[in-house]
């Protein structure tokens, strides 16, 4: 068991965190070079980069779209925070990072951190619930939409019975090692699937700005591509 | 109507109308009129197309974003006015969206390829070419999703992207094709195919009813004067539909000393390539263009319509070539004159209760907003607004093109404009001032099929003309008493 302890939280580890923040960056960079290239093709260059900067923390911080839905958006931006604060600012985590790298930062109060966790589990239960009692929801989803809900729990509630021993029906060692793995599962997961927009938020409302901005003749580019440049309409 | 009555309407017809041999033929495969299909493999002419748009385009980045960022929320179904009263899955702009995006990931991304080849690969039939043409015109292009995404996918511009390959391949409404080819290649280059003449005889009936309205001869219709300031491309429909718009704007322009003219070579602001095709949409802006530099005007000022001032004020400056002029829209014009104070207008004229309707093309990116707003306060007593309105407007129900396929009607009134018609209603207006020539048509539709009785769909610049006061011309109170008793 310690042997598994070890490669989890050592190779495993590095390997899926590395998996993400590889296949994120390469996704920001062919995102914004996409910004860039239609930039650089359309002859209108006059871009309001401020209203999709407005619009995008209009969405990071979204309290003027809380009215619409409201049960759900206040569910949504709860999951949002757990999922993000929660592992991040984690005591334990925290020391783990300070031990082999020497950063730290400010940590959660135990208490905080409990709470954030349950929080974060309920959110995404209720978000499922959510989607399966939707029909415009029911009509879209995709299986990663069933899927990774489930996957997110998995670290919280194993790290939560990780932290609780007395509440935990499992022995400790075990339950360590599922809250690695499933970690590094959603490490692995992010990059291909819908939790890549944790990365690619910040310019996805750059392309409503750009995307408008043909390049002057592609139009006829495409039909002399095709072929049937110059035929009547 | 119930959304399913209108369905039943809108059921598709297999038969064709015509004989495929005549130049007037169409089939009604959809629930519009297309012309007579060119026999071949459509998926791949499709993919040919596609293929060469993401060559010469950024779009692939754009969809490739979306296919990674969307989450399916499904909170753009919550402020579509389509699926609003349909509860149709396939009205949910994600899943609309999506009929692209899947074409995408299979054929044009590695991951869609590879897996092509390991297993059984999904293609592209002529079954999701259907779907996907019926799907793109019952969207009235309004983009409210867009502004509910969380992750910014642009549903319009998903839905813009599809229609236009699929004009490409022959597959777009026929009554709107008509128009663009009339335009483009016809003998009048116009969408309601007017001849030269015959404007200018309008024109000069006009000229004739400014007189017995005002009393007063001096204002002018300018047509092919060089160097004016503006040249004016209101919709070409309001020749024959608009007289009140036009002579309203004709007024104001006399009024405030606006150096104008119209072209007798291109007098037609419409551009329905923003709805089915960007080749269209580019042909048309640079006639536009060139007709504002053949008559050596400096500006464009684009009558009371949401689509010709979008796609005039956003697409000059990509299609129009090097120095493209400024857009104006008229209402910013009749604006910044009130402003100023070189319009007058009677606020004791106009009593009723009067509401505004938001064009989606000139609100919903907060271009025109409140400059309509002000002109109204300042002579419309009783203003009552719409909730939602503004950038968060409900479209009419005839957006993207829709309101001139008339073979949708019942679907457009019964579906598309349902939640408009219950806004008109709960304002209790007596005149609903829409400034675009496509909400007028659509929202007259609406008030007849809704039977929203006593309600007159105007121009703002209608509402002007009768309470402009113009120096020597008999004073708006005086008008409106002998429209009184005339009436």
């Amino acid at each position: 068991m310690e042997d598994w302890l070890a490669f989890a939280r050592g190779p495993f580890f590095r390997f899926t965190f590395a998996v993400m923040v590889l296949g994120l960056l390469r996704q920001l960079v062919i995102t914004w070079w996409g910004i860039l290239r239609a930039h650089s093709l359309t002859a209108d260059r006059n871009v309001s980069w401020w209203r999709a900067f407005r619009r995008t923390l209009g969405w990071l911080v979204p309290l003027r779209h809380l009215k619409q839905r409201r049960l759900y958006s206040v569910t949504s931006v709860l999951f949002h925070v757990g999922v993000i604060v929660t592992p991040v600012l984690f005591l334990g985590h925290v020391q783990l990072v300070k031990a082999s790298t020497g950063l730290s930062w400010w940590t959660l109060p135990a208490s905080w951190a409990d709470i954030l966790s349950l929080v974060t589990l309920a959110a995404v239960f209720a978000l499922l619930v959510g989607r399966l009692g939707s029909r415009p929801a029911r009509a879209i989803s995709r299986p990663q939409d069933y899927a990774l809900p489930f996957l997110l729990a998995v670290p919280f509630l194993s790290g939560y019975l990780a932290a609780h021993p007395h509440l935990n029906p499992l022995p400790y060692n075990p339950t360590l090692l599922v809250h690695m793995l499933s970690a590094g599962v959603c490490f692995l997961v992010a990059p291909f699937s819908k939790l890549s927009h944790m990365a690619l938020v910040p310019l996805t409302q750059l392309p409503s700005e750009l995307a408008w901005r043909f390049p002057p003749d592609y139009p006829e580019l495409v039909v002399t591509d095709i072929g049937r440049e110059g035929q009547p309409i | 109507m119930s959304a399913r009555a209108a369905e039943e309407t809108d059921a598709v017809d297999p038969q064709p109308t015509l004989d495929a041999a005549s130049p007037r033929a169409s089939t009604r495969r959809y629930s519009y009129y297309v012309e007579p299909q060119t026999a071949g493999d459509r998926p791949r002419r499709f993919l040919q197309v596609m293929a060469a748009v993401l060559r010469h385009s950024a779009y692939g980045y754009w969809l490739d974003l979306y296919s990674r960022v969307s989450a399916k929320c499904s909170r753009c179904a919550d402020v579509c006015p389509v699926y609003d009263v349909t509860h149709d899955p396939r009205d949910v702009p994600c899943y609309r969206s999506e009929l692209i995006l899947k074409v995408y990931r299979r054929y044009f991304t590695f991951a869609g390829m590879a897996r092509a080849r390991l297993g059984k690969p999904w293609e592209l039939t002529d079954a999701h070419l259907d779907e996907m043409a019926e799907s793109v015109y019952r969207c009235t292009a309004c983009r409210r999703c867009t502004t509910e995404c969380p992750l910014g996918i642009d549903h319009g511009l998903l839905t813009h992207l599809m229609r236009h390959i699929l004009t490409e391949i022959g597959l777009a409404p026929k009554a709107l094709v008509v128009a663009v080819r009339e335009q483009l290649e016809g003998r009048t280059r116009n969408t309601s195919a007017i001849p030269v003449a015959a404007m200018r005889d309008t024109c000069e009936f006009l000229e004739e009813e400014l007189v017995d309205q005002l009393g007063y001869d001096g204002v002018r219709f300018p047509v092919d004067v060089e160097g004016a300031e503006y040249a004016f491309f209101p919709a070409v429909s309001d020749f024959l539909l608009e007289a009140d718009t036009l002579m309203g704007n004709a007024a104001v322009f006399h009024a405030t000393g606006c150096s104008w003219t119209i072209g007798s070579g291109n007098f037609d602001g419409i551009n329905y390539g923003l709805f089915i095709n960007d080749r269209y949409l580019r042909r048309i802006i640079r006639q536009l263009v060139a007709e504002v530099r053949r008559l050596g005007a400096r500006k464009i000022m684009i009558g009371e319509c949401g689509h010709a001032s979008r796609s005039a004020k956003d697409f000059v400056p990509v299609f129009g070539g090097p120095d493209p002029p400024e857009v104006v829209n008229c209402m910013e014009w009749t604006h910044r004159m009130l402003d100023q104070g070189r319009l007058v207008l009677n606020p004791d004229v106009i009593t009723d209760v009067v509401t505004f309707h938001d064009p989606c093309n000139i609100a919903r990116k907060g271009w025109i907003v409140d400059q309509p707003r002000e002109i109204i306060r300042s002579f419309c007593r009783n203003f009552v607004e719409m909730t939602p309105s503004g950038s968060e407007n409900y479209c009419c129900g005839g957006g993207g093109g829709t309101v001139s396929i008339d073979e949708i009607r019942a679907f457009r009134t019964g579906v598309g404009g349902k939640r408009k018609a219950d806004q008109i209603r709960a304002t209790g207006a007596r005149y609903v001032i829409a400034p675009c020539a496509n909400c007028k048509k659509q929202l007259r539709e609406l008030v007849e099929d809704h039977g929203l009785g006593e309600v007159d769909v105007v121009g703002l610049h209608d509402l002007i003309l009768k309470a402009i006061e113009i120096p020597g011309a008999r004073p708006a109170a005086e008008r409106a008493a002998a429209g009184l008793q005339a009436g």
